[in-house]
């Protein structure tokens, strides 16, 4: 009898385990580069590529997601004469790259455009994630579900998120909408360490179909923070349908020995490696975006300096396409007080394996950040450079005039909403020691979205941007 | 950021690595590293791209990469 019981439980286990362990990305019957959701494919509309604007969602769970919010509404509100018309800035944002908690409020734009000022707040922001995603672990039911091997906490938090967050939607209505801005939320390959964006592109190396991937499932990889949650697992069918790398790759794997560019050779080598057929990595374990880059900065820095990315700026810029380059960094990191230097006590293995594990974090987003003005930096001295040297030669006569050309020129506002500009130190340091969790209390929430808004209001840049455009972003209740 | 200078007597449009990238006879910036250039439009130029290591160039000094017309076109 008790054999029998077990015989039983243990088939009620393997048909659950074998329920629960289809990772959620079909496969891609043929590579088709003109479908999928990709930059390119994108409706303009009235979105000009002449005033390109990049927005990043760092990660920070409903801290980030309330930051970036704030932000949203801000660029909703803030009006802007462009091209002979008036309209909202919002409408002219081209990219959202995000991370983790700032992949929320990302995916629901990507899905839902402005009716996300209507239903994000309270269908996420408000909500008390964390203790829903907590209870759903203790449900007998998904006991037998977790038994499953290719089955962890972040599925149970994926199918959570599709269910309340994204009413069952997948990347196929994304595609539906087929507007700009190109979101793309970004997970952490466990293996290369590489960011992995969910867009067509990044799915082609694996055969995989984005279309079918839940919206929820893109935003629990996004957000798994480690430890607390499990990493996602992909199927990876490379080698089913025909496809071809770009034209760079192999051009830039075949630098490797002579290192002119070890950064693209690396990128070259990180897509032949998914692509392998076989294919050489039939999984592939999806972690938290933050582990890659918790700013969400790098694709789009990449994008700007590279004419070999899935939607390169650069290629634009040679093509003349962009004249105002904009990117708006949204950047929830926290820096909580600590009492651990008041005592000579040695620290704890818990605080030590935290400090190790967020520190270097928080040092690659410090430089990341600082790449981008080095960035800015290059583009402005060229041209000055160019400027310069003609002046000069010019002021020594006609004969000597270089009249030397210049790349085109753009003209860019590296615009940043972070904590550490808040002027007052004690608001500062409150808004610094929000923890990083998906519940907040409301008042939390609402400060974080005032802050966001308040934070861009007071960007010099973002004022220099106003100020050539005409523009007007009106302080919170006030009009301009 | 590197600086090629993609020469050729009229102007046409540029590819790099087979992508659309501004016209010849223009500054334009690429990446550094190996890049295949090519010309749009009509075929009547040679030779028919150029792979090309493209390193330690200035704005000042921009990479020139000429293209000819091919002879009796």
């Amino acid at each position: 009898m008790r054999c029998a019981r077990c015989a039983v439980l243990g088939g009620v286990m393997v048909l659950a385990a074998c329920a629960s362990s289809a990772p959620g990305n079909p496969p891609l019957e043929k590579y088709t580069p003109e479908a999928g959701y990709r930059f390119e494919r994108l409706e303009r509309g009235e979105n000009s590529d002449e005033l390109f604007v990049i927005v990043t969602f760092s990660g920070g769970g409903t801290r980030a997601a309330a930051l970036a919010y704030g932000v949203l509404e801000a660029l909703r509100d803030a009006t802007i004469e462009w091209q002979g018309r008036r309209g909202a800035l919002l409408d002219e944002v081209d990219v959202i790259s995000s991370i983790s908690g700032g992949s929320f409020p990302a995916a629901y734009y990507a899905l839902r455009g402005s009716a996300i000022f209507d239903e994000f707040p309270e269908r996420f922001l408000y909500r008390p994630v964390q203790s829903d995603l907590v209870k759903l672990v203790f449900y007998p039911s998904n006991w037998l579900k977790l038994a499953a091997p290719a089955y962890g906490r972040s599925d149970l938090a994926a199918e959570f998120y599709q269910r309340e967050v994204f009413d069952g939607a997948t990347y196929a209505d994304v595609i539906a909408r087929n507007r700009r801005p190109f979101v793309i939320l970004n997970a952490t390959d466990m293996t290369t360490g590489a960011q992995f964006p969910f867009i067509q592109d990044q799915f082609d190396l694996m055969c995989a179909d984005l279309a079918g991937v839940p919206l929820g499932r893109a935003a629990a990889a996004s957000s798994a923070f480690p430890g607390g949650l499990t990493p996602l697992t992909f199927r990876n069918y490379a080698g089913v349908c025909q496809y071809r790398q770009p034209a760079w790759v192999r051009l830039a794997a075949e630098d490797h020995a002579s290192r002119v560019n070890p950064r693209r050779t690396a990128r070259a080598e990180n897509r032949l490696s998914l692509a392998a057929e076989g294919p050489a990595r039939p999984y592939i374990h999806l972690t938290d975006g933050g582990v890659a880059d918790n700013i969400g900065l790098r694709g789009p820095l990449e994008a700007i300096v590279s004419t070999n990315h899935p939607w390169s700026v650069l290629q634009l810029m040679n093509r003349q396409r962009v004249s105002k380059l904009v990117v708006i960094v949204v950047n929830a990191a926290a820096e909580p007080e600590t009492s651990r230097d008041r005592s000579a006590g040695v620290p704890g293995l818990i605080d030590t394996l935290t400090t190790a594990a967020t520190v270097p974090l928080d040092n690659y987003s410090f430089d990341t950040v600082e790449l981008l003005s080095k960035t800015m930096n290059e583009f402005n001295s060229e041209a000055r450079l160019v400027e310069g040297c003609n002046r000069l030669s010019a002021g020594k006569g006609e004969q000597c005039a270089l009249n030397l050309p210049a790349p085109y020129k753009v003209d860019l506002y590296p615009i940043q909403v972070a904590f550490e500009y808040i002027a007052s130190r004690e608001e500062r340091t409150w808004f610094k020691n929000l923890p990083t969790t998906f519940t907040l209390p409301r008042d939390s929430v609402d400060r974080l979205r005032a802050i966001g808004r308040q934070l861009l209001r007071e960007d010099p840049q973002f004022q220099n941007l106003l100020k050539a455009l005409n523009g007007c972003l009106p302080a919170a209740g006030s009009a301009c | 950021m590197e600086y090629v200078k993609v020469k050729f007597p009229t102007r046409r449009l540029v590819y790099i690595d087979e992508e659309e990238n501004g016209y010849t006879n223009e500054v334009l910036r690429v990446e550094a590293g190996t890049h295949m250039f090519a010309l749009g439009n009509r075929a009547n130029f040679h030779p028919a791209s150029r792979k090309v290591a493209v390193q330690d160039t200035t704005v000042l000094e921009p990479l020139e990469i000429p293209f000819y017309r091919k002879d009796g076109e």
